[in-house]
C-alpha cells in the first residue's frame, strides 16, 4: 500500500541512558529478589554450576603449577659422567668444556679418592673397601643445566660428554623433567576437556533453570507482550538471572577451589619439604577470580539466551 | 487514529471461518460496540486488531498502515498505542495494583515520578486509589475489571479495544463500566468494545456492529431512537 511508505506512525522509542540505567536496575533489583526468593533452588544451581566451573578450573591451576615446578625443581635435570679408572685429569677438561656451554648452571667434579672418603662417610661398608687395593670407584662429573632447558638440551649435552675421552659411562637424569612435562600435557588436555564437557553442562543447568523461571512467569510475560514489550525487553530479566546463576556458580567455584587447595596443603608441604621445595601455589590470585566469574557469568547467559529462545519464540499472547 | 477493515477474512487451521468478508471504518475518537452470539467473531475481530492473529484475506489499516504486514520487529512499537481490557482480566497475582497498572508505562520506560502520577490518575479514575497497594487476588471481580482498565488507559492509547469486560459482572456493576469507557472515549482514543449484552449497549448513545458466524449482520450509528428499541427488550 502506497500510504505505507508516507510515514512511520510507530516510531522506536528513543533510547536514553538514564532510561536504560532506570529499567536494568529495575530488572537486576528484582532478578536478585526473584533468586533470593526461591533461594533453595537458586543454592543448588549455584553449587552445580560452581562444581562444573571448579573442575577445570582446578586442573588449570595444576597444570600451571606443574609447569612452574618444571622450571624452578631444585633437583633440576642434569648429567652424571663416570669416567674409566685413572682418567682423573679427563674429568676435570671435560669439566671446564661443559662449564663454557650456556645450557649448563654448575658442574661439579668428584674425584675417586673423593668418592671413596664419600663412600666411607656414608656406609658402613666403607671398611670392606680397605681390603682392597685399588680404588674401585672411578671419578664423576655431575653437571645440572640452567632453569628453562629443555630434554632437547640434555639430550644434546649427553652426546656430546659420550664421545669426550675418558668417559665410560654417561647417565642422563632427566626422569622427572620428563614425567613432569608429560604429566602437564595431560592433565591441561584433560582440563580441556573437562572445561569443554563441563562448560556444556554449566550452560544446561542454568538453561534449565532459566527455562523453570520463564514457565513460572508466562503471564507476565504474555502481558508484556500485549501492551508492546520488545524482544530484549522480554528477554532481559532471564539474561539476568542466567548472569546470577553463573557469576554465583563462579563464587562457588572459587570456594571450593580454595577448599581443596587447603585440604591439599599440608601433605603437600611435606612432600615438597622432603625436596626442600616450598609450596607457593600460583595462579589462585585476582586475575583467575576475575575470569573464573566473568567465564561463569558468560555461560550463564548463554544458557538464558538458549532458555529464551527457545521458549519465547512462539510464546502466544492470548 | 482511524481504523479500517477492507474485506478482512481469518479462517482458522482446523477450518472454522472467525471472520469472513467484514469491511468497517473507525473515525478518530469514535466509540463502538461489538456484538453479535457467542462464536460471531467479536474476539477474532479485536485480535486481528492486537495483531494477535493474522487475516487470511483483507487488510487491517490503522491510520492508513496496514497492520497485518507488520514485521515482528516493528509490532511492539504498533502496540504501545493500544490499550486492551479482557473478560479475564490477565492481572498478574504476585505484584501490587500499582505495579499491574503500570506494566505499560515501564515497558515504554516512563521516568518513575511521572509513572507514579499517571498510575494513581489511572487507579482514581476508576475510583481504586486507596487499593494501590493491595494484591489483585485479594480485590473483588469488579474490582479486578477496574484495574484491568486502568491498565488499559494508563498509558493513554490512542485506541482502546475491550473484550467482554463486563462479562461476569452485574447489571449495574456492568452498566458503571461501561461509563468508564464512554468517560475515557471523551478523552480521545478510539473505543471499541465488544459485549453480548444486548440490553446495556443498546442503551447507550454509540454505533453497534452485529456481527453473525463471522459477518457483519447489522451496521447501525445511533440516530437517537433506540428507546423504543430498548423497552422492547426489556419488556421481553
Ligand atoms: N484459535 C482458534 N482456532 C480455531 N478456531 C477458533 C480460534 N479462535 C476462535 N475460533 C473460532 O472462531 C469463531 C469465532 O470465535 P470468537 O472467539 O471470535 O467468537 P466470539 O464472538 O468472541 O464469541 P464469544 O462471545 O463466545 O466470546 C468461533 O467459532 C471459534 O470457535
Ligand atoms: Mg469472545
Amino acid at each position: 500500500m502506497a500510504r505505507n511508505k508516507l510515514r512511520d506512525p510507530w516510531p522506536r522509542a528513543r533510547w536514553s541512558a538514564s532510561g536504560w540505567v532506570q529499567e536494568n536496575r529495575r530488572i537486576g533489583g528484582e532478578a536478585v529478589a526473584f533468586l533470593s526468593m526461591r533461594l533453595g533452588t537458586s543454592l543448588l544451581v549455584w553449587l552445580l554450576v560452581g562444581i562444573a566451573l571448579a573442575l577445570p578450573a582446578g586442573l588449570y591451576l595444576l597444570q600451571v603449577n606443574l609447569t612452574e615446578m618444571t622450571a624452578s625443581w631444585e633437583g633440576r635435570p642434569g648429567l652424571s659422567i663416570y669416567f674409566r679408572h685413572g682418567s682423573g685429569d679427563a674429568a676435570l677438561a671435560l669439566s671446564d668444556a661443559l662449564t663454557a656451554r650456556a645450557e649448563v648452571a654448575l658442574v661439579v667434579v668428584t674425584s675417586s679418592e673423593q668418592a671413596l672418603a664419600d663412600f666411607r662417610a656414608n656406609t658402613s661398608l666403607g671398611d670392606t673397601l680397605t681390603l682392597l687395593d685399588d680404588n674401585p670407584l672411578p671419578a664423576s662429573l655431575r653437571a645440572t643445566l640452567v632453569p628453562g632447558a629443555g630434554v632437547a638440551d640434555l639430550e644434546r649435552l649427553a652426546e656430546f660428554a659420550r664421545v669426550a675421552p675418558g668417559a665410560d659411562e654417561v647417565v642422563v637424569e632427566k626422569t622427572w623433567l620428563e614425567r613432569i612435562t608429560i604429566l602437564s600435557s595431560v592433565v591441561r588436555r584433560l582440563g580441556m576437556i573437562l572445561a569443554v564437557l563441563f562448560g556444556v553442562g554449566a550452560v544446561l543447568v542454568t538453561s534449565t533453570s532459566v527455562r523453570l523461571a520463564i514457565e513460572a512467569r508466562l503471564e507476565e510475560l504474555r502481558v508484556l507482550k500485549l501492551v508492546g514489550a520488545t524482544d530484549r525487553q522480554l528477554r532481559r530479566p532471564f539474561l539476568y538471572f542466567g548472569a546470577l546463576y553463573g557469576v554465583g556458580g563462579g563464587l562457588v567455584a572459587a570456594m571450593l577451589i580454595s577448599f581443596g587447595l587447603l585440604v591439599i596443603e599440608s601433605p603437600l608441604e611435606n612432600l615438597l619439604g622432603s625436596y626442600d621445595q616450598t609450596l607457593e601455589i600460583s595462579g589462585f590470585g585476582g586475575a583467575f577470580l576475575v575470569t573464573l566469574l566473568t567465564t561463569g557469568g558468560l555461560l550463564g547467559i548463554i544458557g538464558a539466551l538458549l532458555a529464551v529462545r527457545q521458549r519465547l519464540r512462539h510464546l502466544r499472547i492470548l | 487514529m482511524t481504523i479500517e477493515f477492507h474485506q478482512v477474512s481469518k479462517r482458522f487451521d482446523n477450518g472454522i471461518d472467525g471472520l469472513r468478508d467484514v469491511s468497517a471504518t473507525f473515525e478518530e475518537g469514535s466509540m463502538t460496540f461489538l456484538t453479535g452470539h457467542s462464536g460471531a467473531g467479536k474476539s477474532t475481530f479485536l485480535k486481528l486488531l492486537l495483531c494477535l492473529e493474522r487475516p487470511t484475506r483483507g487488510q487491517v489499516l490503522v491510520n492508513g498502515v496496514n497492520v497485518t504486514q507488520l514485521k515482528p520487529s516493528r509490532l511492539p512499537h504498533y502496540r504501545r498505542n493500544l490499550g486492551a481490557v479482557f473478560q479475564d482480566h490477565h492481572l498478574l497475582a504476585h505484584r501490587s495494583v500499582f505495579d499491574n497498572v503500570a506494566i505499560p508505562l515501564r515497558v515504554v520506560g516512563m521516568r518513575e515520578r511521572d509513572l507514579a502520577k499517571r498510575v494513581r490518575a489511572a487507579l482514581s479514575a476508576v475510583g481504586l486509589l486507596e487499593r494501590d497497594a493491595m494484591s489483585p487476588g485479594a480485590l473483588s471481580t469488579g474490582e479486578q475489571q477496574r484495574v484491568g482498565i486502568a491498565r488499559a488507559v494508563a498509558s493513554r492509547p490512542k485506541i482502546l479495544l475491550a473484550d467482554e469486560p463486563t462479562g461476569n459482572l452485574d447489571p449495574g456493576l456492568s452498566r458503571s463500566i461501561m461509563g468508564l469507557f464512554e468517560q475515557f472515549n471523551q478523552v480521545g482514543p478510539t473505543v471499541i468494545v465488544a459485549s453480548h449484552d444486548v440490553s446495556l449497549i443498546e442503551a447507550m448513545d454509540h454505533r453497534i456492529i452485529e456481527l453473525s458466524n463471522g459477518s457483519i449482520l447489522r451496521d447501525e450509528e445511533y440516530a437517537g431512537d433506540r428507546a423504543s428499541f430498548e423497552s422492547g427488550v426489556e419488556s421481553a
